[in-house]
């Protein structure tokens, strides 16, 4: 029984015996490293990089694939003749209306927000938690009105804001004052409110459209227009029949901005560029360049007009016809106001934030579809170490058998395993994963397959080298003597003795397999939608933009070469460990006396 | 063994890899693609009409009998017909080869006349300050990718400084009767001047390295004790003693450098838009374009294989052991 017992376990405490040795081969590649100051510098580095792997979520300030927009409220001021000045960005809101009156000026923005300019030219928000968004704002001689969604309408009288809603719950798209001095407010289902006596009385249009905006040229001569083609004067108390002339000639289109600039001269547009003219008798449709949808109008004279729309869209009228005038921003605007000498572009839309540079909420700026480069960059680390790691390891396994194997038998099984290296050498790597590529589709494994089946051949190499000095080592012969299987030699004798090299060797192949899978990864070879530094140089190539967003190309360049530098350091430190006599680099050179690999080759 | 022999032995070698390149490229191009004309055929041809355009292509045939079909050919220099340009494969590909030749030869030289002098200047200055940051800075410039230098350079020297064309081998539209009408102008070398620096500073860190360290190693030899003796300048020490000795391994790694360039200069190529193999082959995936793809990675990879030739033909002329003992061992 005992010794049944015991032949296992002297068995098992023979083998701890190596275990300690084995321990120790495997320690002092760490010990080495930290003996040199560059290696100490490479594990740093490489630590930060591996840190950054394992933290990318927390690390990442926005998901990488998401096209980040950014929303403001802004204003493009200008002069009449086409002074234009600079975008002013006032608030975190998109604006839906500018009144000016005199030196006051009120914005109505989205998600109850107010905007007043103050004397000192300061804009103050005043935000009417009410969950609604405000479509419009006016003033009247004693107090500012604004009005949105709901039916909500907010009145400031004496220092203070009032809210005084509808019976109905309709959005409210229009307020406006007549010249003698009577407020309306224009909505939708066809409805026109006016303030008389302290309440609002609904007038009947006639219409159940949506209506968008009231203007008046006189107190008793107005136009409301809206959805569909609506047109309705309003004429001494009285609503003219709803001109749908969506049917017979004009439009059906939709129509948002209205200017009655006087009897003889009214502009409405809407959708699709659509741009309806009124000489004083009739409505009639004008030509316009664009297509796209637009938001507001504004007559200055008789001779010139502007229309403003969706991504930046302006039209100029000339008197005679509307021209595209140059974009000043891609930004969808809301409307255009003028008063006096100078006019105001104002919105805007929720836009794409495309190609912003660094910034404090971007680090490394947006790329054209405007997602986040910073975020990109954190996770391609993640890409760039799996590749590597598993690549490399991928790679030290099948160099190192073969390496072990064709060093210890020597001759026939040699010269076979030698002569599949030099096939090896024969084929350059990015045309081998380019075809593999091309036959399989391309994917993260085809990367680490074309690098794991080519690279492994500068590995079996160095590893036969060293194995073949080993084998003529004394303590080998004993071994044979003493009747180790071969196995048992190889693996227990040789290969503890060839593992600081397969480490140094494990470093100068995830160097270089990270170079390769960004080098494979930037020729668009690697999967959709991961990100990695090579992918992003890619999508940076593609797009055309990188020739001027210098913030898209340098980081990750610097990531790759900051990790590629670590690793060389690393091995750098390593190569103290290994005899450098004993590692040849040209197969068919004698053993070298110099230590010529002071650099990985590949 | 004598030293024709020897050449004989690596031309054998040389052909005998070269065969079984080819052998498996056939292979797994069959294999993984059984019916090669699925993207020639249109579709609506009658099942006889797309017999007659299988035996027409000699696919009919079994897959050994078309193997050796495929060997004759190759040996014909029949590469076949490019789905892409509709016209033979192998003019083309002999036509991309000279461009990617005009880029290359170049770069290595540059690299490689560049490097030993920084190294010889590295190992001069040894334990300064210039030297350390030559051994930092040959790392890093190994370091950086080759497609992202040559992106960094267009941007810079392309777009910035605007004194660099970013694309092409020469201003379009030009004419070239034949190729050295193509590369003897200066508008050639004016649009080689980019992608050659980037290849060369990529290449250029591993022969400064190698050169330096030998160089320290050959300084510490007898021999240059007699010369330090014998009173000569230390230039001329380090240039006509030293560095003399020191080349060896440098030429070395410069034949082996030369093969492993083939590779690195697909991306160069594509950044560059040179009109090379390597830009080819990327285009032939993406058009799916499999007769040009595998005439360019047969046509790199024969570059390839003649590059290690040569550099063990080199190698056995300055070093002679090499022959004598075998190549091996």
């Amino acid at each position: 029984m005992n010794n049944k017992n015991a032949s296992p376990k002297k068995g098992l405490r023979e083998r701890l015996k190596y275990l300690k040795p084995f321990l120790n081969t495997i320690l002092e590649p760490v010990k080495i490293i930290f003996k040199d100051p560059l290696g100490i510098a490479g594990a740093i580095i490489f630590s930060i990089i591996v840190l950054i792997a394992i933290f990318a979520p927390l690390l990442a300030t926005h998901n990488p694939a998401e096209m980040n927009e950014r929303i403001e409220g802004s204003l493009l001021a200008f002069s009449p003749g086409g002074q234009w000045q600079d975008y002013e960005i006032i608030g975190d809101k998109p604006i839906n209306d500018l009144v000016i009156r005199g030196q006051q000026m009120i914005a109505a923005a989205e998600s109850g927000s107010i905007m007043m300019l103050q004397e000192d030219g300061s804009w103050q928000e005043v935000k009417i938690d009410a969950g609604i968004d405000f479509f419009a704002a006016t003033v009247a001689e004693d107090m500012i009105l604004a009005a949105g969604e709901q039916g909500r309408i907010y009145s400031y009288q004496n220092g203070s804001w009032q809210e005084n809603h509808l019976e109905q719950e309709i959005d409210i798209y229009g307020l406006t004052v007549s010249p003698g001095g009577t407020i309306y407010a224009v909505g939708e289902e066809g409805s026109v409110f006016s303030w008389q006596e302290e309440s609002w009385q609904q007038l009947n249009t006639g219409s159940s459209r949506t209506l968008k905006d009231i203007n008046f040229v006189a107190a008793d001569d107005a136009i409301v227009i809206g959805e569909r083609g609506t047109i309705i004067h309003y004429r001494q108390g009285e609503f003219l029949a709803p001109q749908f002339r969506s049917f017979t000639d004009e439009t059906f289109r939709d129509l948002n901005g209205l200017h009655y600039f006087s009897e003889e001269l009214a502009f409405a547009v809407g959708e699709r560029g659509t741009i309806m003219g009124y000489d004083g008798t009739e409505w009639f449709a004008m030509r316009s360049d664009s297509s796209r949808e637009l938001r507001g109008v504004t007559i200055i004279s008789s001779e010139e007009a502007y229309a403003v729309g969706y991504r930046g869209t302006i039209q100029q009228y000339d008197g005679e016809s509307w021209q595209t005038h140059e974009r000043i921003t891609r930004r969808g605007y809301r409307g255009i106001t003028t008063a006096g000498e100078t006019g105001y572009i104002y919105g805007v839309d929720p836009y794409v934030n495309e190609l912003a540079p660094p910034s404090r909420e971007h680090f490394f700026g947006t790329t054209h579809l405007g997602r986040d480069i910073w975020s990109q960059v954190i996770y391609g680390s993640r890409t760039a170490l799996m590749v590597g790691i598993i690549a490399a390891l991928m790679v030290n396994l099948l160099g190192f058998t073969v390496g072990l194997i064709s060093g210890y038998y020597r001759g026939g099984v040699d010269s076979f395993l030698m002569r599949v290296v030099d096939i090896m050498y024969g084929m350059p790597l990015e045309p081998f994963a380019i075809v593999l590529v091309l036959i399989f589709g391309p994917g993260l494994w085809i990367i680490i397959l074309a690098i794991g089946l080519l690279t492994w051949r500068t590995n079996a190499r160095v590893i036969r080298s060293q194995v073949l000095s080993l084998v003529e080592r004394p303590f080998i012969k004993a071994a044979r003597i003493a009747g180790a299987s071969n196995i048992r030699i190889m693996l227990v004798h040789i290969a503890p003795n060839v593992l600081p090299l397969a480490f140094l060797q494990l470093a100068v192949a995830m160097g270089y397999a990270i170079t390769a899978e960004a080098t494979l990864s930037f020729l668009g070879l690697g999967p959709p939608r991961v990100y990695s530094w090579g992918t992003i140089l890619h999508a940076a190539r593609l797009s055309g933009a990188w020739r001027t967003a210098w913030w898209w190309i340098i980081p990750p360049g610097i990531f790759i070469s900051a990790t590629v530098v670590s690793v060389f350091l690393v091995s750098r430190a390593l190569e103290v460990l290994t005899n450098p006599r004993l590692r040849g680099g040209n197969e068919s050179a004698p053993e070298p006396k110099e230590s010529q690999d002071v650099l990985p080759h590949e | 063994m004598g030293k024709g022999k020897f050449i004989t032995r690596r031309i054998l070698q040389m052909l005998l890899s070269y065969f079984i390149i080819l052998t498996m490229l056939f292979f797994v191009f069959r294999l993984a693609l059984p019916d090669p004309t699925a993207a020639l055929v249109m579709e609506g041809l009658s099942a006889e009409e797309q017999a007659m355009v299988r035996a027409r292509f000699g696919l009919d045939q079994p897959l050994l009998g078309q193997y050796f079909t495929y060997l004759t050919n190759f040996v014909q220099g029949e590469l076949g017909l490019s789905f892409h340009y509709r016209a033979p494969v192998f003019p083309i590909i002999l036509d991309r080869l000279y461009n990617t030749l005009a880029l290359m030869i170049p770069a290595i030289i540059v690299s490689y006349l560049l490097g030993p002098l920084l190294g010889v200047f590295l190992s001069w200055k040894r334990g300064s300050r210039s030297e350390f940051a030559g051994i930092i800075g040959g790392l890093v410039l190994r370091s950086a990718p080759l497609f992202w230098t040559g992106m960094i350079f267009i941007m810079v020297f392309g777009i910035w400084f605007n004194i660099f064309p970013t694309s092409g081998m020469r201003t379009l539209p030009y004419e070239a009767a034949y190729f050295f009408d193509k590369i003897f102008t200066l508008d050639y070398l004016w649009h080689l001047f980019l992608p050659m620096m980037t290849i060369a500073i990529y290449y250029l860190g591993l022969p400064m390295l190698i050169m330096r360290n030998t160089m320290l190693e050959v300084m510490g030899e007898d021999f240059i004790e007699l010369c330090q003796a014998k009173g000569l300048s230390e230039r001329r020490i380090m240039y006509h003693h030293v560095a003399r000795n020191a080349l060896l391994p440098v030429v070395t790694q410069a034949a082996i450098t030369i093969g492993l360039a083939v590779g690195g200069q697909v991306v160069v190529e594509v950044v560059f838009s040179w009109p090379g193999l390597g830009r080819e082959i990327v285009q032939a995936v993406r058009t799916s374009d499999f007769p040009m793809a595998q005439g360019s990675f047969m046509m790199m990879s024969g570059l390839v294989l003649i590059m290690n030739f040569l550099a063990d033909v080199i190698y056995s002329y300055l070093d002679p052991r090499v022959v004598y003992k075998g190549g091996k061992e």
